[in-house]
């Protein structure tokens, strides 16, 4: 569904963040990005659905070229793509209810979004997922009330409103503790193999890799190092990866 | 029109410059090898590689900043004997009785002419409030950097805020006062303009220092352009400027009866007229009205914005 071909993003401070990147992802994968800080994970990840612009290659998002596309056929590019943040980035002020329902804005005229106005049908569908990611019954609390994990849940929720075909999560667990992540990356899975949707997912840990990935891509300084199974990554890849003296942490 | 003293002329700067530079030329094209130093000191040349002063140029910033004072004080043209003087003091002493002592017989039209003060501040502050909000927007450089077009009309509006807040509201109630005619409204237009210009640019920086993840995320979700600035930028800075506008009613306030000074309006306009009369009981009385409403309104927008953090 996702075809990436030499794909560069050069910074305007010179910072040559990924090299020549090529891959391809199929429907119902969940896809694994590992690498250190400053590898261009997340660049990669923003490139995907343009939050950054690439340099030059090519990205094909089912057989359409997306790379060049500006305006309202971008938003409808972004809108078939899902995305939640390392920081959640909700808007804190707002109810749990509303957070989820600005999935819905690109199908929401700008009038009736700005007064609030969305329509029954979104509002039902909004409380089915928080439903899904069990955040049923704090559908009024504000969302900086919430845990992390539930921040992060909610965010999937958003995600959700937007019936994605892709969604792409960046580092959605490294601002949480090791119980709250599990609970946070099971909610990934069960959006992956229920509903069907194709997952790219930037992690740090390598145990959670293994236990969700079904293929890894690993990045380092800006060039793919390996791709394959999460089991192919053995001691020798590892110190490929992040390098001689690391140790791998484990989360249980 | 003869008003300054000491009588400023080019002459004198002008002969110290060149008087300057010859003394200065001789020394280094005609006695390079004498040094005033070595003169004291008899030393040789030889042990001259060491600077007499560690830090010379301290010294010459000292020398600079004494004479900077000096000429400073004759020309500010302080005077302690005129300060001290009997007739002075005598002068002194009749006023502040007079002000300690207003008069009471003017408390209506003086609350008149206060309420019209503070409603002046209020419609300027008013009618500011959705310009600037607007403005603030394009006043803002995260929010304008991502095409030509944006990052020009940025610089344009910035411009124009700059250019209009530098000019005191003082002159633009003097402009307006010609414009519209002497009163209230030339007030209230002179620091409508001026909290504009002040307020765009509160707002903006507020705006400029947002969480950009949210409307990152905004973006994210296929959003329209004005989408993501109502859910990812307005959440963040409502509350912000909320309490900048109450701040700047408190500030109109303070300036309307300032602006009445020069045909604003309000109780500065009548403050003026008592003050040319030598009216000083009656100006006594307004002086306290005045501060009474300032010392309200600082109270007032202290207690109104700490509520709503």
């Amino acid at each position: 569904m996702l075809k990436v071909k030499k794909l560069n993003k050069i910074y305007p401070n010179g910072t040559h963040a990924l090299k020549d990147i090529s891959f391809e992802v199929k429907k119902g994968e969940f896809l694994i990005i590992i690498g250190l800080s400053g590898s261009g994970k997340s660049t990669l990840l923003r490139c995907l659905n343009r939050l950054i612009d690439p340099t030059s290659g090519s990205i094909i998002f089912e057989d359409e070229e997306i790379s060049t596309l500006k305006g309202a056929a971008l938003r409808k590019v972004r809108s078939r793509i899902g995305m939640v943040f390392q920081n959640f980035n909700l808007i804190p002020r707002f109810s749990v209810l509303k957070n989820t329902l600005t999935g819905s804005l690109s199908r929401t005229g700008t009038i009736a979004s700005i007064f609030g106005n969305f329509s029954k049908e979104e509002e039902k569908k909004a409380r089915s997922f928080l439903k899904t990611v069990g955040l049923n019954g704090k559908e009024r609390s504000r969302a900086d009330n919430l845990s992390g994990g539930q921040q992060q849940r909610l965010s999937m929720a958003r995600a959700l409103m937007q019936n994605p075909e892709l969604l792409l999560a960046d580092e959605p667990v490294a601002s949480l503790d090791p119980a709250t992540s599990h609970t946070v990356m099971d909610y990934l899975k069960k959006i992956n193999q229920e509903f069907g949707v194709t997952i790219i997912c930037n992690l740090h840990f390598l145990s959670l890799v293994k236990e969700y990935g079904t293929r890894v891509l690993a990045l380092k300084d800006g060039e793919i190092v390996y791709e394959g199974p999460p089991e192919g990554i053995d001691e020798q890849w590892f110190r490929t990866i992040y390098g001689e003296d690391a140790k791998e942490v484990r989360i249980k | 029109m003869e008003i300054r003293y000491p009588e400023f002329s080019w002459g004198e700067p002008l002969v110290c410059l060149v008087l300057g530079l010859i003394v200065s030329s001789v020394i280094y094209f005609l006695l390079p090898r004498l040094s005033i130093g070595r003169a004291i000191y008899f030393k040789t040349y030889a042990q001259l590689n060491k600077p007499l002063l560690k830090r010379p140029y301290i010294y010459l910033g000292l020398f600079i900043f004494l004479i900077t004072l000096i000429s400073g004080l004759y020309v500010s043209q302080v005077s302690l004997r005129e300060f001290f003087s009997h007739s002075g003091l005598m002068g002194a002493k009749r006023i502040f009785i007079a002000l300690f002592t207003p008069n009471f017989g003017i408390l209506e039209h003086a609350l008149f002419a206060a309420i019209e003060t503070i409603y002046m501040a209020f419609i300027a502050t008013l009618f500011a409030i959705p310009v600037a909000f607007v403005l603030s927007f394009f006043a803002a450089k995260n929010l304008m950097r991502d095409s030509i077009v944006l990052i020009v009309t940025y610089s344009i509006i910035r411009f124009i805020l700059n250019l209009t807040r530098s000019i005191e509201p003082l002159i633009w109630a003097i402009i307006f006062s010609v414009w519209v005619g002497i009163g209230p409204f030339s007030g209230m237009m002179a620091l409508c303009i001026h909290s504009i210009a002040s307020l765009s640019k509160l707002y903006s920086e507020q705006i400029e220092g947002i969480d950009e993840g949210t409307m990152e995320s905004i973006t994210a979700t296929g959003a329209k352009p004005i989408q993501v600035v109502w859910f990812g930028v307005v959440p963040q800075i409502i509350l912000p400027f909320i309490s900048f506008t109450i701040y700047r009613w408190d500030i109109n306030v303070r300036m309307a009866t300032i602006i009445g000074l020069v045909g604003g309006g309000g109780i500065g306009t009548l403050l003026m007229q008592y003050q040319g009369l030598a009216k000083w009981n009656e100006v006594g009385l307004l002086v306290i009205i005045i501060a009474s409403i300032v010392w309200a309104m600082d109270y007032i927008s202290t207690k109104i914005r700490q509520a709503i953090k």
